[in-house]
This record gives structure tokens, sequence and C-alpha cells, in this order.
């Protein structure tokens, strides 16, 4: 039970801390493309959707299985 | 309505077509645990399309308008899963874990593929 708690938390704090910084750099980038050609809104949008999408598979399985591994 | 906005509705389009597919799964085959999970990962990844089209839209209606934007929403799509391996563990005999996780993956796979086409495409 123990070991299970310490892999969940493991598990859970690096994919999260992955999708933290990769999710900052992502808003970062669109932000600044935004604000220089407001224009071009709708397709950077698309293109942080895609960008977010990918980020965050790989934390929501990473809760998924810690959770499992907890109980 | 935007681009953006076809392109997400096309990509929740698809997640219903594959849902249907495991609902056909879960009809007539064998093994109903998998594809009930399936099905059940699909729906709660509906909710997280959803919360991230919303969320990414807001963002680019602040970014153009000089406004406030707070949170992306990662936390609540992070619970999401959560809940999705809280209904595993109350029920394990309906809903299959790798069925759960692999519904709950569907929009991703499909918005990995779509982007390989757009990168093909440019």
């Amino acid at each position: 039970m123990e070991l299970g708690a310490l892999a969940a938390a493991i598990a859970v704090g690096l994919a999260a801390l992955g999708a933290g910084i990769g999710n900052a750099i992502i808003v970062k980038s669109t932000i600044e493309g935004i604000a220089r050609q407001p224009e071009l809104r709708s397709s950077l949008q698309t293109v942080m959707f895609i960008g977010v999408a990918l980020v965050e598979a790989i934390p929501i399985i990473a809760v998924v299985i810690a959770f499992l591994s907890i109980f | 309505m935007t681009d953006y906005g076809v392109e997400i509705r096309r990509i929740a389009q698809w997640t219903m077509y594959a849902m249907a597919l495991y609902a056909l799964g879960w009809g007539f085959t064998p093994y109903t645990p998998v594809f009930a999970g399936l099905l059940l990962g699909g729906a709660f990844s509906l909710y997280n399309v959803w919360s991230m089209y919303q969320k990414i839209r807001k963002l680019g209606e602040a970014a153009a308008s000089g406004g406030r934007f707070m949170t992306l929403g990662t936390l609540s799509r992070l619970a999401v899963g959560a809940l999705a391996a809280v209904v595993i563990i109350q029920f394990p005999d309906e809903f299959h874990p790798a069925g759960v996780v692999g519904g709950l993956m569907t929009p991703y796979v499909l918005i990995f593929f779509r982007s390989l086409l757009e990168v093909r495409r440019l």
C-alpha cells in the first residue's frame, strides 16, 4: 500500500510537471503569435489545441494508472 | 463558426464515430467489459475535448482583446481521469481498466493522426 502510494505520487507528479512545462511553452507561443497577428487567431488556436491535447494525454493516463495502483 | 470551431467539431464527431464502433463491439463481441470501458472512457474524453475547446477559445479572446485569463483547466481534465479510475475501482467486473484508458485516449489519438495529416499537407 505504501509503495503503491509512493508510485502513484511519483507518476502523477512527474507527469504533471512535464505537462505544466509543455503547456506553458504552448500557451506562451500562442499568445505571442495572437498578439503579433490577431488575424491568425483561429489557426493558432487549432495548433494550440493539438499541442495541448498531445501534452495532456500522458498525465491523464498517469492519473488513471496511479489511482489503480493505490487501490 | 470559425475554422477552430469546425476543427474541434470534426474531432468530436470522429470520437462519436469511434464510440459507435465501441457500442457495436459491446453488443456483438464477447469482450463486453473492454468495450464498456472504451465507451465510458470515450464519454469522459468528450468532456475533456469540450473543456479544452472552451478554455482555448477564451484564451484566444483574452489574448486578442487584452483581457485576463487565469487557468487552462488541466486540473479538471486530470480529475476526469481520476473519476474514471474511481468508476473502474467501484465496478471492476463491468469495466476493464485498459478499455477505460483506451477510451479516454480516443480523441487524443484522433488528434494525433489529424496533426500528422496537417504536417503532411504543409
